[in-house]
């Protein structure tokens, strides 16, 4: 019997063997991305199976949570609901995005023993499939940016393709912490623990609720904060605004030197990743 | 290109790095350096145990192996090699030939989703396409002879039921490489005699199976070589006819 398929595996070769090795586990999840996919939505459908409204659960404890803070915060800082609501739907939800790959990374090699145990997926798939699952989300609350935005008339004004891309920035970046917070969980127990209370403090400390014109655009809680960076090159298109001059250069260097420090801990740790789950 | 569907194993060792609670905690990894402590090895806190020691195989189309030793004595490990899991530590793994591998019932098994969900879920893992999982959905679904338990969550089944379900789905890919750990003894007698007529069905196209087991009756059956492991280290491949003289050396 003939067949075209063929695996091989080998001891150490060198630094240089590794890093293939590496991007080839990166190209084969590419080549399968749909399996990626099909996981992510498995992890949606069954995380919601059994309830009414399904996944629409997202959407209605998201609406809720914008409703009721942007009233209320919108009276406590005493800026027009119009310019308070869609600021804070829109924080909510892509802050939602950023951290919800970043503190559910860290499950993402520890949830996937079992499969990783007994083949030879590529581990990336797994990256993927935490990146996908949120989106999915994102696709769901959406329905609220949409409406927001619509309702307060900034549809008018929005620069929708330039939002995509920004969104792309935040979805690279999220996705290589995600992922080294993947593999330092799988080694060390504590760091899911150190990861939430991190991005627990950084939803306070990021303009999420309060606006960044309040502080000066240029205070250093504001330059020095990558999740500022990541939210503002979504939600400043969107709100007809231009985000701040230095954010792409910073999200384009942080992408470039995050995943660059990724891969390399990635390449050192692949074949241990295994062994630590 | 093609090739014919091989196996073939040199110098095989995987160690094993045993990471107890004490090396996951970061707490202690950092005490451990700040207090100076000898870096290197004992940094990691680990313990090495060797799992496999420089194990030679080679396998051909048409080979059935068997996999006899006690318990830890490696034969999962090898399996979880094979199926290309773990990486070698020394040595090479040369498989050519899709690979199949029935180690742990669980695999992509999501108890609160339904027989169908979890047989696609485990389709794509094996990788087939959303396409190719539905044009054979009734086979499956025939071969495991469930019925209308199908559309109910997994939960709600016997482990006997779940081992119809894992068999049937795993099998469902044209798989030419079939690695077996035990649990095949599940399942009642007619499952057994399925699930024999499916390994003879891929014996007949000359794939390669190695199958694990304490049950030499089992290994007699289907395997026609044998291997013994102890303690990591594999004794050469022999004929199934001289299983005796193997246990007895």
């Amino acid at each position: 019997m003939d067949t075209a398929t063929h695996m091989l595996r080998t001891g150490r070769r060198g630094a240089l063997f590794e890093f293939n090795m590496g991007l080839r586990d990166l190209s084969m999840s590419l080549q399968r991305i749909g399996l990626a996919w099909s996981l992510a939505w498995h992890d949606i459908v069954s995380r919601y199976r059994g309830s009414i409204l399904g996944p629409f659960w997202i959407t209605l404890s998201m609406g809720l949570m914008v409703a009721g803070m942007g009233v209320l915060y919108a009276r406590l800082f005493g800026i027009s609901l119009h310019d308070f609501i869609p600021f804070v739907a829109t924080g909510i939800v892509f802050f939602g995005v950023i951290s919800g790959i970043i503190n559910e990374g860290c499950d993402t090699f520890v949830h996937a023993a079992g499969m990783l145990s007994q083949t030879a997926l590529p581990m990336f798939t797994f990256v993927w499939r935490v990146v996908f699952r949120n989106l999915i989300n994102l696709a769901h609350n959406f329905v609220i940016i949409l409406g927001v935005l619509i309702y307060f008339g900034y549809w008018r004004t929005m620069n929708l393709p330039v939002a995509v891309i920004g969104l792309l920035f935040l979805v690279i970046n999220s996705a290589w912490i995600g992922m080294l917070a993947a593999i330092a969980s799988a080694r060390f127990r504590d760091v899911p623990q150190i990861v939430i209370s991190v991005m627990q403090f950084a939803i306070f400390m990021t303009p999420v609720f309060w606006q960044p014109a309040r502080l000066g655009r240029a205070h250093a809680f504001l330059v020095y904060n990558p999740f500022y960076h990541m939210l503002d090159a979504v939600r400043a298109p969107l709100l007809g605004d231009q985000p701040d001059a230095h954010t792409y250069g910073f999200l384009a260097l942080m992408a470039l030197v995050g995943w660059a420090l990724t891969f390399t801990v990635f390449t050192r740790t692949r074949r241990r990743i295994v062994h630590y789950l | 290109m093609t090739h014919q569907v091989s196996i073939s194993v040199a110098d095989l060792t995987i160690r094993f790095p045993v990471y107890g609670v004490d090396a996951k905690s970061l707490k202690k990894h950092l005490a451990r350096v700040t207090v100076g402590g000898r870096l290197g090895l004992s940094l990691a806190g680990a313990t090495e145990v060797t799992a496999l020691t420089k194990l030679n195989v080679e396998l051909r189309a048409g080979d059935r192996l068997g996999l006899i030793g006690h318990n830890g004595s490696g034969k999962t490990t090898l399996l979880r090699a094979l199926s290309g899991a773990y990486e070698p530590d020394d040595g090479m793994i040369d498989v050519h030939g899709r690979i199949a591998a029935l180690l742990d019932l669980s695999l992509g098994i999501d108890p609160s989703a339904t027989g169908y969900d979890n047989i696609r879920l485990r389709g794509r893992i094996a990788g087939l396409s959303a396409k190719e999982i539905d044009s054979r959905m009734d086979e499956i679904a025939d071969f495991t002879g469930l019925g209308p338990f199908l559309s109910m969550p997994v939960k709600t089944y016997s482990a006997g039921m779940q081992a119809r379900l894992a068999f049937a789905a795993a099998t469902a890919v044209e798989a030419d490489v079939l690695l077996m750990d035990e649990w095949i003894a599940v399942g009642d007698s007619d499952f057994q005699k399925l699930a024999h007529k499916r390994l003879l069905n891929l014996v007949e196209r000359a794939g390669i199976l190695v199958l694990a087991s304490h049950d030499l009756d089992l290994l007699r059956l289907y395997c026609n070589k044998v291997m013994r492991l102890e303690g990591g280290v594999a004794s050469p491949v022999t004929d199934i006819r001289k299983l005796s003289e193997l246990l007895a050396a």
